[in-house]
């Protein structure tokens, strides 16, 4: 510790790294950088979970403020398994998942732009008995108008959050992703901003859920930060397609 | 009540059961923990229908990562506060602008943050730490609360403060790193 300039302690670059992030003083792209190497650098992720422990005795200071009573509500609803879909939904034949698998995958490699969802049944167990239906899984594949795929989406009924995974690297900076379900030519509802630069789960309020069924189409538009200020698409579209069921 | 009401041992086995599915364990840690996580997220937010939309996210996030949860890397109260600090920051990153309050209403909030915590002092870390805190320059320490209470950014508390960058980074870097060694000597 000997030599180091007055003004600046002597850290290594990822402590001080570490240290910014738990502080919550960077910004949005370096807060990326950081949670990207958090899920696959154990390492440095010691270091932002230590000055994590280290700030948080802070967070005493802070005088508890009792939620509206409502809010377990809304939380309830979108944590609670939905009423099962699977009697409106054809039942998948066996092995059918993994078939339509390899082919929404293909789609994708082949650079449509359709969306294909597939609806999964777990081994159904027959046609009633809904408390005890396995869970569904519905997985999209969005691709860009010039066909590159540009992330993958799945929805687990259980949990009420769909899981986005980027197919590519985008540069978005400054500017927010925002997901939008379009139903029989209805004006476009936002499903809220998201996350296409790293692997992430969005979790999406229960009642618009509704919307993500085959016929549907869902869109991606780049918004100013923040999310569009109209309520609809204002932004560039980069990706669409139409959820078709296998 | 503060979260000193819940013992990390109840949090943990209230997410255990969370993780496995039992919805009435997550309203427990709901109702146990919720309060301190939105006086969190409001501080950063400030705008309440925004602080509350994120409390929701917050916890529809912890229900679906409660199996993630791991005792031995964090306290349940600290994993659930990340969670929400990370959220409201997101959130606030995400605003094109934030409204800011000058200077001046900076270090009154620091100000008042001691009377605050002079209610909880029983609880040994805090104390610990703003007892650091208070060893440090005014102005270092209203930076590292601007930084964590707030979630500002260094380049937002430069422009709002008229404090370069590089010197507001090595308030708050020389700061922490006393806080810290304070800390690991006293434990």
């Amino acid at each position: 510790m000997s030599g180091e300039p007055p003004e600046m302690p002597e850290m290594t670059a990822d402590d001080a790294l570490a240290m910014d992030y738990a502080l919550g003083a960077l910004d949005r792209p370096s807060r990326r950088n950081v949670e990207t190497r958090l899920r696959s650098d154990p390492a440095f992720r010691a270091l932002v979970e230590a000055w994590q422990a280290s700030l948080a005795p802070l967070d005493e200071a802070t005088a508890p403020v009792a939620p509206p009573a409502d809010l377990w509500e809304r939380i309830a609803a979108e944590t609670a398994p939905p009423a099962p879909v699977r009697a409106a939904a054809p039942a998948p034949s066996p092995g059918g998942f993994w078939q339509s698998l390899a082919v929404w995958r293909g789609l994708a490699l082949a650079g449509s732009i359709a969306a294909v969802v597939a609806i999964a049944g777990v081994a159904p167990r027959g046609p009633v008995a809904p408390a005890a239906a396995p869970p569904q899984l519905l997985v999209a594949s969005l691709a860009a108008s010039d066909g590159t795929p540009l992330l993958s989406a799945t929805y687990d009924p259980l949990r009420g959050s769909v899981a986005l995974a980027p197919a590519t690297a985008a540069d978005h900076r400054g500017r927010s992703p925002e997901l939008w379900v379009i139903v029989d030519g209805q004006p476009p509802k936002s499903l809220g901003l998201i996350d296409i630069d790293g692997a992430n789960a969005h979790a999406i309020p229960a009642e618009r859920l509704q919307g993500l069924k085959p016929g549907a189409t869902l869109a991606i538009s780049i918004e100013p930060q923040g999310g569009s200020p109209t309520g609809l698409p204002t932004g560039p579209v980069v990706a669409t397609g139409k959820l078709v069921a296998i | 009540m503060t979260a000193g009401a819940a013992p990390a041992s109840t949090l943990a086995a209230l997410l255990a059961r969370a993780a496995a599915g039992d919805q009435a364990a997550f309203r427990d840690f709901y109702d146990r923990t919720s309060a301190k996580l939105f006086g969190i997220i409001l501080r950063i937010l400030v705008e309440r229908g925004e602080a509350e939309d994120v409390l929701q996210e917050v916890y529809v996030t912890i229900w679906r990562k409660a199996a993630e949860f791991d005792p031995a890397r964090a306290s349940p109260i600290t994993w659930g506060a990340t969670i929400a600090r990370n959220r409201a920051i997101d959130r606030l990153r995400a605003r094109a602008v934030r409204p800011t309050s000058p200077v001046e209403a900076a270090y009154d909030l620091a100000d008042d943050s001691p009377s605050a915590e002079a209610v909880l002092v029983a609880a040994g870390e805090a104390a610990r730490v703003n007892a650091v805190l208070a060893t440090l320059e005014p102005a270092h320490a209203a930076a590292i609360r601007a930084c964590y209470f707030e979630g500002l950014t260094y380049e937002a508390l430069s422009q709002r403060d008229n404090v370069p960058v590089g010197t507001l980074k090595s308030w708050v870097r020389r700061g922490l790193v006393k806080l810290r060694q304070q800390l690991e000597a006293a434990a």
